[in-house]
């Protein structure tokens, strides 16, 4: 078995990384294939606790790495969703315990196990998301419709491009999207940012405060609830699995008769 | 207070240059051809004035009509000048 090895990464932090991580990787096992969840953040471990996994946690990606351990003994096993597992970051070290190449023999030893390694990349350009980009063959780009999001997204874009050798493909996730304020003409809409960065949408995901809820509880959206976060997650995960799933429609239905009116008297605009 | 705000946000909205999508819309485009060429503040003017200097060798011009700018197309740009003659010098 050969894995797809899928590094989700966004350059700022607070985007929503590890949430959409999380989201993706139940999202994608409950289409009946192996995942694991390899949390890259080395020395900020959060994966674990957005899975509901922290007190399960006993070897870490590092003590793999220094064979401290077998790669089986550190994987935690998701026992709500059956095909997922969690490869924990250690909280300890720091970005610099593990190189490029460890973590590219990594990524090929979990392939033959998995049928897809989603790696969640520490924020920033430097060591820590050199590491997390290095074993992986495609890209999710996660950014959120605001200007420094954006901006960051682009420099991440243009690391990715010269990486071509290895990252086959690159596809960007809209986060937190509003689209009353995008109706009022106060943040940018999905159109934008993609003629900004130029780049393939994978999907886009609403603001939702269901994710707070489901971050306390342990319990990622797109496992549990009929929310619409967890049903764009659910949706990415099936494009990812290469289904040809519409985007939805997020203007449809929630337009005020205010907007409407703007929009009447300056149809550029819609 | 509030209402007044409000109000006053209502007739904002048809104003369309002012919108902050907008603005931020412009902000970006510009801000990212700046990135991606690593181009410096003030190095494009610095530019455009020796182009003026030398096309100004040979043509009289029409300094405030010029155009010199930065486009973006699919991730790549491209310089745009557009220099009005008004007539040659030699």
């Amino acid at each position: 078995m050969s894995g797809r090895v899928i590094v989700i990464t966004s350059g700022k932090g607070g985007v929503g990384k590890t949430t959409a991580s999380a989201n993706l990787g139940v999202a994608i096992a409950a289409t009946g294939v192996s995942v694991v969840l390899v949390d890259m953040d080395i020395g900020l471990r959060n994966l674990d606790i957005l899975m509901g996994l922290e007190n399960r946690v006993v070897y870490n990606l590092v003590d793999v790495i220094e064979e401290r351990c077998k790669l089986r003994q550190a994987l935690v096993k998701d026992k709500r969703h059956p095909n997922l597992s969690l490869l924990p970051a250690a909280q300890t070290r720091d970005k610099t315990a593990v190189t490029s190449d460890q973590m590219r023999d990594l990524c090929e030893e979990l392939k033959k196990i998995f049928d897809f390694v989603v790696i969640d990349s520490p924020a920033g350009i430097e060591t820590g998301f050199q590491n997390a980009v290095a074993g992986a063959d495609e890209a999710i780009v996660v950014c959120t419709p605001e200007m420094s999001s954006v901006r960051d997204a682009d420099r991440i874009i243009g690391l990715l491009e010269a990486r071509k050798d290895e990252i086959e493909q690159y596809r960007l996730v809209i986060n937190r999207y509003r689209p009353n304020m995008v109706q009022a003409n106060d943040m940018m809409s999905v159109d934008d940012v993609l003629e900004i960065l130029s780049v393939q949408l994978l999907g886009i995901v609403p603001e939702d405060e269901e994710i707070i809820i489901s971050t306390n509880k342990g319990e990622p959206v797109s496992g549990t609830d009929n929310t619409r976060s967890g049903l764009a997650f659910r949706n990415i995960a099936r494009r990812i699995r290469g289904e040809d799933v519409p985007l939805m429609d997020f203007d449809a239905g929630s337009q005020s008769w205010i907007n409407r009116l703007v929009n009447f008297f300056n149809p550029a605009r819609v | 207070m509030q209402l007044k705000t409000e109000v006053l946000s209502f007739f904002n909205r048809f104003r369309p240059a002012a919108a902050p999508r907008d603005t931020a819309k412009d902000r970006m485009r510009s801000m990212l051809t700046y990135d991606r060429l690593e181009l410096p503040a003030g190095r494009l003017e610095c530019l455009e004035e020796e182009l003026m200097a030398v096309v100004g060798r040979y043509f009289e011009l029409d300094k405030n009509t010029t155009q010199f700018d930065l486009q973006q197309y699919d991730r790549r740009a491209s310089l745009i000048a557009n220099f009005p003659l008004l007539r040659s010098k030699c």
